[in-house]
């Protein structure tokens, strides 16, 4: 068995033993990015001498005190989180040249854990999309199907845990970006509670539904990797300041008690049966266990998507407002105003998936449409925090599909926004309401990975980790595709 | 509803050439048609302030200390600018 098949625990117990170094580890995470990634394009930027170099420094350190669990582990970060001396482009040729001067608090708390940073992964453009087919500069293959899209926006994070190209990773989530692609690549993924995690250095998109979350091959690495990442940070407004538990030793499976609901909403016409039937089969076996099923009900998840395409596309619109050329990223050849050199610079440097959601910002916020659009849209966001409050007080966590299907073929809904939009339906209501979720694997359908989410109240980490070890110790843990 | 997509294109600083003008107004009003399907819920039941609709939070100040955790020098900051001249981002004339 080569290095970068282990998980990142037993990688952690295997350094502490002296039974490898973090050199030979990252050595042979990054011969796997160079066999796998020229199929899969899981990178965009491969950062091999600096992370053998820190590898090297934390193996000599270790030599002479006690590090962190996760000390010369090798990890890879969504190309929107801001890496300080090392490119962070957002997959948009707005950012193609731009070197952060700083880092995210992420990267600051991956750095402190002396963990070893591989490089950055591709995603869709600004993380708008379903699929990393909008990244200006390749596209990402499914490990499990080279065929099919990894999902997104992170879907570099999510390819490269599941083809071994990563140990584990870092994404965000907006609308599902974390979740998704988790499920459609057979993998982990945690969507933390806003304000868990600093969005200091995450490239904005729409900042009230934003967050960093971790990727893993199992639940126990991305427990590990998430108690990494959270904690308050004065740099975040919306950081909430609380005491966060060692979430990795308080994992544990026992279900026995564990109300689960189901809400009808997402088992209804737009989710494939046999997704349906693979995620209430594992919910069954959990059942088994001692869980107990509680029949649950979110009216107003049918007007979710359409409520958080207009909140992200407002926040996005101003929040992209920024990139104007004149400080930082790409700007125009020829201009001869600077109106002129605007609407040239950020026609040039966004991509047309990018354009629409700004354009539909716009819109919605216009004068003459603010009423119907945005304000009804915050209005019916506030009617579904409600739901879930009220759904929580007769279960702890509710389970659902992460997504209506499995991983769809490249090419396939790029033609069609609205289609593509349609496969964020299971995820979006979470981010609309601030809540933690995870997508655990729990089956396949036509040979494809299948996405089990569950979402918790506020801050309830623990019970999704702990529900979610309870299913993958039915179905096993993922090991890395073969490509 | 159709949809202007010049206007909005002004508006948002972005100009959408000739040829894929016909490709986006069809697909603007296909998102819009989507997502304007709405249930009417009352402002006031919901506890939105209907005065102050896209108030998220009220703003903390940071730290002096927190805010002095990133100390960038000037050279730093302007390292990624696309145009530079003595020091300064060289953008076009704006007053004559």
């Amino acid at each position: 068995m080569e290095l970068y098949e282990y998980s990142a625990h037993e990688l952690s117990k295997m350094l502490s033993e002296k039974k490898c170094s973090s050199e030979e580890l990252t050595k042979s995470v990054l011969d796997r990015a160079a066999a796998t990634d020229e199929k899969v394009g899981a990178y965009l930027t491969v950062c091999a001498e600096e992370a053998l170099k820190k590898a090297r420094e934390v193996d000599e350190k270790r030599a002479k005190e006690t590090l962190h669990p996760l000390a010369g582990i090798p990890i890879g970060i969504k190309d929107n989180i801001s890496t300080k001396g090392l490119l962070t482009t957002c997959a948009s040729k707005m950012l193609y040249n731009y070197v952060p001067p700083f880092d995210a608090f992420v990267m600051k708390k991956v750095n402190a854990a002396d963990m070893v940073v591989t490089g950055k992964l591709n995603m869709d453009e600004f993380a708008m999309g379903s699929s990393t087919e909008n990244s200006y500069f390749k596209k990402t293959h499914n490990p499990h199907n080279l065929d099919c899209v990894p999902g997104g926006s992170s879907g570099g994070s999510a390819a490269a845990v599941a083809a071994g190209s990563a140990v584990i990773s870092l994404g965000s989530d907006t609308g599902g970006s974390i979740r998704m692609p988790a499920s459609y690549c057979g993998v982990v993924g945690l969507k933390p509670t806003y304000g868990s995690v600093s969005r200091y250095g995450l490239v904005a998109f729409a900042s009230s539904l934003d967050q960093i979350g971790p990727f893993g091959r199992n639940v126990t690495d991305t427990a590990m990797l998430y108690g990494v990442i959270c904690g308050h940070d004065n740099m975040d407004a919306t950081s909430a300041d609380r005491e966060y538990p060692d979430f990795t030793a308080l994992l544990n499976s026992d279900v026995k008690g564990l109300k689960i609901g189901i809400p009808e909403e997402y088992y209804g016409d737009g989710v494939d049966n046999s997704v349906k039937e693979t995620v209430m089969n594992a919910v069954k076996e959990l059942e088994k266990q001692g869980a107990q099923i509680v029949n649950i009900s979110l009216p107003s998840t049918g007007y979710a998507l359409n409520a958080y395409y207009i909140i992200s596309s407002a926040e996005a619109s101003s929040n992209l407002a920024r990139f104007d050329g004149v400080k930082y990223g790409y700007r125009t050849e020829n201009y001869d105003s600077l109106i002129d050199m605007y609407e040239k610079t950020r026609s040039e440097g966004f991509g047309d998936e990018v354009k629409r959601r700004i354009m539909l910002g716009t819109f919605v916020l216009s004068s003459g449409f603010f009423d119907a659009y945005y304000k009804k849209a915050k209005l019916v966001a506030i009617e579904i925090v409600k739901e879930f409050n009220a759904a929580f007080e007769k279960c702890d966590v509710i389970a659902t599909p992460a997504t209506p299907a499995t991983a769809f073929k490249l090419g396939e809904n790029i033609g069609d926004p609205t289609k593509m939009y349609a496969a964020d339906i299971c995820t979006v209501t979470v981010n609309i309401a601030g809540l933690p979720a995870i997508s655990v694997p729990c089956g396949r359908v036509n040979n494809m990975p299948v996405g089990l989410q569950f979402i918790g109240r506020k801050f309830s980490e623990q019970t999704l980790l702990n529900a979610a070890l309870a299913v993958e110790n039915n179905y096993g843990e993922a090991k890395p595709v073969n490509v | 509803m159709s949809i202007d997509v010049k206007h909005l294109a002004k508006l948002a600083r972005l100009r959408i050439e000739d040829d894929k003008l016909a490709k986006f107004e069809k697909d603007m009003e296909s998102i819009v048609a989507m997502v304007e399907q709405l249930p009417e819920v009352s402002g006031d039941a919901s506890g939105l302030d209907p005065e102050h609709p896209m108030k998220l939070r009220e703003d903390v100040e940071g730290t002096t200390e927190a805010l002095g955790t990133d100390k960038l020098t000037r050279s730093e900051l302007l390292a990624n600018a696309p145009k530079m001249q003595a020091g300064c981002v060289v953008v076009p004339k704006t007053v004559e």
